[in-house]
């Protein structure tokens, strides 16, 4: 048991902070406010090789663990939700079930260009009628030839449009399971700009504005029968087991917001002076800082304990669950307790908390809803 | 003077323009059956200026006596010289049902005239037969037969009362429009025309009409139509929405979209039905290329009737339609269009 970070993660972590301070910072708030997705960024973060950071050197990755990645996410989550997201779904969503479920032929033909950055990454398994509930999917995918015939549409798609590869879960059929009728669900590559396919409405949300969420639309849209990843029917299982990792992601999302907040609000209450001495000398001050300090350092551990579980372990569903249920809540109220201490100013766009108050939110609800997380983990005990 | 005086079924024709309103054709189909039931005739009363020539109209639809009142001041739809020429026939001719149309103007003229001639009315109705009042008979109390039953919606259509008026006469109703059914026309029928002119001297209730504006709506509230054709993402195109807009044409209806189409840009957001759109309540809702995500469902599934036009037989739609056609509404849409059209011009 070894708490402390080794020489290697400690290096990584600076780079990330210094290039979070110096590219991401600047334009948190802009990106915010233009609701426009930070391409520049992601060119900056693909030269610096933050796009294919736990994958395998020979399919043009960093070759780093899951804890580097991680750290990455954090540190750009600690200056903006929405760069951290970008990175996240990328890496955890598109890339990595490409490497755990993808043939050798796909994994040559789709890693080295998303690992490089050259090309983005997306994953959509949510639809209107299935969200919590992903064995309600409707989008159909039919065996014609030697084409797959994809119909339907996802909805709430991070980097949509803007990403190039989309793993995409369709339903090929309806299976008798124990006398039940059941779908039978099944994963797929779906390229960007294959024709059929195509992009509706962009969301208009409440945080992570610069993130793009589009809806994917598929009309008639045919992909090659090789684009079928891993086998049939094994669709659910690689979504289920895509979004455990997808939960460590976002909870390391979660975890940059709350410090973010919590350093940020550390220097405000010095500065700021009321009755004669600075707010930080008021010691309902000292204690929301005790108590926000404290959760954040218990959410961390959990948060890097999920990354080593997936570096060493098969299964890690509950360690992520429980990283990403914490984490979610606590950065929910780190930053709005971060507000509070701002007082008024803490309520003005010109200050950076309410926008991190606005973005964390979103933490306790995608890649699996906080309640989620609490069926998984409960589950989990009560077998 | 006793209830039994009374006699026959009287409808009020509504002419607008020295034009017979559909209405008057409907009243008179159901006052056929209701006549036939208490083996009387049927009387349509005529009121306007210079309208004698609609009379054989009348009769071809129905009608076995046409009581005339025609004057000058009855040359618009005015409250009180309308209110006055009805109530001045009912007691003269002793009606023992007379039925108007729940239009705008039988809505302000039917309350009028049976509080001039101290009887009751049931506003709105959608069924009249002839029965017992009570219905079942109550000891100690006389039961009643040959008496009009009126079947109303009350309380926004979420209860059904129906009405009797047991001691007063005549036994008024007015009666919502699109409910009954016209007999087909009988050619040359002519009917007993007898004209009638109370007298009318203006007084301070009457209404002086500065002005008859016929608007030409085109931008419609989708919340007030009473059939809505609503398309989604599978028309496919904004100009295969001309397809929904003929069928929308040929059946009297609006046109409205889901969430898809606004955005694609193919509609505007007003036509939009669903959570974040209009809430809508139609008597007849079309869902033609629409998924039924519960987004669109929520602003929908109150429609009295729901029907549904999808290629995917699976689509969630179909779990709260209450008639599905799994098919390409390119071909369907036209197809129903022409059989609407053909069935209006059979029945004209």
């Amino acid at each position: 048991m070894d708490f402390s970070l080794s020489k290697k993660h400690l290096m990584a972590q600076s780079l990330f902070r210094s290039f979070a301070e110096n590219e991401v910072k600047p334009l948190a708030q802009e990106v915010d406010e233009t609701e426009e997705f930070p391409k520049a960024t992601v060119e900056k973060m693909a030269k610096s090789g933050f796009l294919g950071i736990p994958v395998p050197k020979e399919y043009g990755g960093q070759g780093c663990d899951p804890l580097t990645y991680v750290m990455c996410v954090e540190e750009l989550a600690k200056v903006c939700g929405t760069t951290a997201v970008i990175v996240s779904a990328h890496t955890s969503l598109c890339i990595d079930p490409i490497m755990t479920y993808g043939t050798e032929e796909q994994k040559q033909k789709y890693v080295p260009d998303l690992a490089s950055g050259r090309k983005l990454g997306a994953f959509g398994l949510t639809e209107p009628g299935a969200g919590t509930d992903a064995q309600g999917q409707q989008t159909k995918a039919v065996l014609d030839g030697d084409e797959w015939v994809l119909n339907g549409s996802k909805c709430f798609i991070t980097n949509g449009k803007q990403a190039d590869v989309y793993i995409i879960i369709a339903v090929t059929g309806i299976v008798e399971k124990r006398g039940r009728k059941m779908k039978e669900i099944s994963a797929f590559i779906v390229e960007k700009g294959t024709p059929g396919f195509s992009f509706g409405t962009k969301e208009k949300k409440m945080g992570i504005r610069g993130s793009s969420t589009y809806e994917l639309i598929f009309t008639d849209c045919r992909i090659p029968k090789e684009n079928l990843l891993g086998q049939q029917g094994k669709g659910f299982n690689i979504a289920m087991h895509t979004l455990d990792g997808g939960r460590i992601g976002i909870a390391a999302q979660a975890l940059g917001l709350a410090e973010g907040a919590l350093e940020t609000t550390i220097k405000y209450v010095k500065e700021r002076k009321q009755f004669g001495r600075s707010i930080a000398q008021f010691q309902n001050t000292q204690f929301q800082l005790a108590d926000m300090a404290t959760k954040v350092e218990a959410a961390k551990m959990l948060v890097y304990r999920a990354a080593m579980a997936k570096a060493t372990q098969k299964t890690y569903s509950v360690e992520a669950a429980m990283a990403k249920l914490y984490a979610a809540e606590v950065a929910m109220e780190v930053t709005t307790k971060a507000v509070q201490l701002h007082g008024g100013y803490g309520y003005i766009r010109e200050y950076d908390v309410e926008r991190m108050m606005r973005d964390a939110k979103i933490t306790e609800i995608y890649e699996g809803t906080s309640e989620v997380q609490r069926m998984v983990i409960s589950g989990n005990i009560l077998k | 003077m006793g209830l039994e005086e009374y006699k026959g079924v009287y409808i009020f024709a509504q002419q607008v323009d020295n034009k017979l309103s559909n209405i008057a054709f409907e009243l008179l189909g159901k006052a056929r059956d209701l006549a036939k039931d208490l083996d009387t005739d049927v009387t349509a009363v005529l009121i306007g200026c210079d309208v004698k020539g609609l009379a054989d109209e009348l009769a071809a639809y129905g009608a076995d006596k046409v009581i005339v009142v025609d004057d000058p001041q009855l040359k618009e739809y005015r409250t009180e010289p309308y209110a006055h020429a009805l109530s001045s026939v009912i007691n003269k001719y002793k009606p023992e049902i007379m039925l108007v149309g729940a239009t705008a103007i039988g809505r302000d003229l039917g309350p009028r005239v049976s509080a001039r001639v101290a009887t009751g009315l049931t506003a709105d109705c959608t069924k009249l037969d002839i029965g017992d009042f009570p219905l079942t008979p109550v000891p100690g109390k006389e039961q009643k037969h040959n008496q009009l039953l009126m079947t109303r919606p009350a309380f926004g259509g979420n209860t059904i009362a129906t009405i009797a008026c047991p001691n007063h006469r005549p036994q008024m109703a007015t009666v919502r429009p699109g409910v009954m059914q016209a007999i087909a026309k009988i050619p040359g029928a002519k009917a007993v025309v007898e004209e009638y002119n109370p007298g009318f001297e203006p007084n301070n209730n009457y209404v002086e009409i500065m002005d008859v504006v016929k608007s030409v709506v085109d931008t419609v509230d989708i919340m007030d139509a009473k059939i809505l054709v609503s398309g989604g993402r599978g028309v496919g195109s904004p100009e295969n929405f001309k397809i929904l807009e003929d069928l929308a044409k040929a059946i009297g209806g609006e046109v409205s979209c889901s969430r898809a189409v606004v955005d694609a840009g193919w509609k505007p957001k007003d036509l939009q039905v669903g959570q974040t759109g209009k809430t809508v309540r139609p008597n007849v809702y079309f869902a033609i290329g629409i998924s039924g995500a519960i987004q669109h469902v929520a602003g929908m599934e109150e429609s009295d009737v729901i029907i549904a036009i999808n290629k995917d037989d699976t689509a969630p739609i179909f779990e709260v339609a209450d008639y599905g056609i799994v098919g390409d509404l390119n071909k369907i849409v036209p197809e129903l269009t022409k059989q609407i059209i053909a069935a209006k011009e059979a029945k004209i």
